[in-house]
Parts: structure tokens; C-alpha cells; sequence
């Protein structure tokens, strides 16, 4: 095939700016696209394999069709809270004063479990209702069974030691939020908070999973 | 030959404008009344923060009077959220009632479903964080 020299330096040129612009087309929005995984359900690719969950989920047993799911990366909250100053939230910690305490002077209060050895604060055992608050192994936990409500309810809740002194290490009549979530996202898999009733149960708790079960 | 060329140049330089102008991707907005009012908003993401130039400073001091507190937030958030590419954050059903907050492939989705009206937010989050950067930059108060 005789193609004179023009003609083919043409052909070539236009053949090359095709390819460019066809590889731009085609490798542009691959380029831009964010590494994602490879199926959805699993952990990310850029957050850290480390990353801790704290997860929220109401469900009624009863009931399908009613259900809260809320799961929230610790490290997320540490960095966006303190840039929240709003009424009592500021700079990651939240203010709190006598008359949300009715007098009781918490860090007082929280002092003395902290300083005291493990075993049980308050044991009540009535009617109505049992009550038991503990410190053990580092946690405090507190229990509350009411037995003679329209329905029987039962709450557990148990918080790593570090998290509460955390927690009680700002100022005078302050809660750092921020400290606690970090001391949170060092402990191991943790359920925090655990509440049953008849109608709904209620469970916070933190792992390394970006999905509730 | 030169309308081949000129065709050419032309389609090139769509392509090359599509390309930046998707590369970040689409900001969409659907809404869907059960009154049959429809709202499909699709915009490329790219655009959105250069078109905040445009915007008379008027109005966009009236809007910063009210998002400004909160854009250290929502710039600490898409940036933070853009860790998360692929993640359930906020889920919740009542009935047939439904609120779906996640991101899937770097964008935040929000979709809310009731009885005769949906929402369908899809959101870049390297837009967000870019508007919300752009905002903090013209906002006094922040």
C-alpha cells in the first residue's frame, strides 16, 4: 500500500491524538474514583485496620420493623467534636453544673470509686427493684433491675475505669468527651451499654467492625 | 480534511471538559412527592464549588450568618468521612419509615423513605469538604 508521506504523518498523528483523548476518557474517572473495597460489606480500604466502632442498635423484638442501627467511627467523633461549640459543648468537653447533679459532687464521688479496690458500692435489694454498683477487674458496672413495672426492665451498663477517669479529667464542673472516646477506642471490645425490656432492647458497644450484626 | 480536523478539536475538547467536569463526580438530589411534584437535581461535583463564586455575596453572607459555627464541623467531618469510603453510619426503620445514612464509593448518601415522599441525596465528599473550605474562607465569624 503506497500512502504518500503527508498523508501518513496526518493519518498517524490523528490516530494518536484519538488514543490520547480515548485514554483520558476511559482512565480519567478510574483515576479519580476513591480506592473502595472490593465487596461493600467489609472494612475500607483507607480507614485503618485498627479503627474502633462504636455502635448504637435498638431493636424490638416483637416488632421487625422497628430497629436503630447507628455505628460511628471513635476516631470521627474525637476529631469532629471539638468543633462543636454549641450551648454546654465546647471544645470537646460539655459542661455541667449543681443543679444537674441535685448537689451530688461527682467528681468527689468519682474520686472515691476510683481510689477504693474493687467490690460492690451499692447493693439494693427491694420490691421494686434491684440495684448493685461495682467496681472489678478496671470496669465499673452498674445494674438496675425494676421487677414491678408494666414491664420488667433490666439495664447494664459497664465502663472501663480509664474511660471514666477520662472522662472526669477536665476542669472543675466539666466532662471531657473527647478524652473518654480516646481512652474508649484503646480498650478491646467492650459492650458498654445494655438495656431490656419487654418492648425494645437497647445495646451500645464498641469492636472493630464497621457493621452491626 | 479540515472539517475532520475541526470535528476532531471539537470533540476532544468536550471530552477533555466532560472528563474534568465528572471527575469528581455527580451531586444528585431526587425527590419524589406522593402529590406527583418530582425534584431530580443532578449537578457535577466540580462545578459546584467554583459556582460559589458566582453566588452574589449578599446572599451568601445571609447563609454564612447561619452555617458559619458549624463549617469547622461539617470540613472536619467530609474530611474525616472521606476515611470511610464504604460505611453504614445511621440506619433506621419505623414502620414504613426510613432514614438510610451511609457512603459508598466517596460520597455521602442520605436516603429518607415514607408513605408518598422520598429523598435521595448523594454527595461527593471531596466537593463537600471543597464548599466547605471555600465557605470558611469567605465567613468572617470563623
Amino acid at each position: 500500500m503506497n500512502v504518500p508521506a503527508p498523508r501518513l504523518t496526518e493519518k498517524m498523528a490523528l490516530t494518536l491524538a484519538a488514543s490520547l483523548l480515548a485514554a483520558i476518557v476511559l482512565l480519567a474517572p478510574v483515576a479519580a474514583a476513591p480506592a473502595s473495597p472490593a465487596s461493600g460489606s467489609g472494612q475500607n480500604g483507607s480507614a485503618s485496620r485498627n479503627d474502633r466502632w462504636l455502635h448504637v442498635r435498638v431493636t424490638n423484638p416483637g416488632n421487625n420493623e422497628e430497629t436503630v442501627r447507628v455505628n460511628v467511627p471513635l476516631e470521627l467523633a474525637e476529631k469532629v467534636l471539638p468543633t462543636i461549640n454549641k450551648n454546654r459543648l465546647h471544645s470537646g468537653k460539655v459542661r455541667f453544673d449543681d443543679v444537674d447533679c441535685h448537689g451530688v459532687d461527682l467528681r468527689a464521688l468519682v474520686d472515691a470509686v476510683r481510689t477504693s479496690k474493687d467490690g460492690e458500692f451499692v447493693t439494693v435489694q427491694s420490691k421494686d427493684s434491684d440495684v448493685r454498683v461495682a467496681k472489678q477487674n478496671g470496669y465499673l458496672f452498674v445494674h438496675v433491675f425494676e421487677k414491678n413495672r408494666p414491664r420488667k426492665s433490666q439495664v447494664e451498663v459497664k465502663v472501663p475505669m480509664k474511660v471514666v477517669d477520662a472522662l472526669f479529667s477536665a476542669g472543675k464542673d466539666e466532662l471531657d468527651l473527647v478524652a473518654a472516646l480516646h481512652a474508649l477506642s484503646t480498650q478491646g471490645d467492650t459492650e458498654l451499654v445494655s438495656v431490656k425490656d419487654e418492648g425494645n432492647t437497647v445495646r451500645v458497644w464498641v469492636d472493630s467492625k464497621n457493621v452491626t450484626d | 480534511m479540515i472539517l475532520a480536523k475541526l470535528a476532531l478539536g471539537f470533540c476532544g475538547t468536550v471530552a477533555v471538559a466532560g472528563a474534568y467536569t465528572f471527575h469528581e463526580g455527580v451531586m444528585r438530589v431526587d425527590e419524589d412527592h406522593y402529590d406527583g411534584r418530582h425534584v431530580h437535581v443532578w449537578v457535577p461535583a466540580a462545578i459546584v464549588p467554583m459556582a460559589l463564586h458566582v453566588v452574589p455575596s449578599r446572599r451568601l453572607e445571609h447563609a454564612l450568618e447561619h452555617a458559619g459555627p458549624w463549617l469547622p464541623t461539617l470540613r472536619e467531618l467530609t474530611k474525616e468521612l472521606k476515611r470511610y469510603p464504604e460505611a453504614e453510619f445511621v440506619e433506621v426503620q419505623d414502620g414504613h419509615q426510613h432514614v438510610h445514612i451511609r457512603t459508598h464509593q466517596g460520597k455521602l448518601l442520605i436516603d429518607v423513605t415514607e408513605p408518598g415522599e422520598t429523598v435521595h441525596v448523594a454527595c461527593p465528599l471531596a466537593m463537600m469538604e471543597d464548599i466547605a473550605r471555600e465557605l470558611e474562607a469567605k465567613s468572617p465569624a470563623v
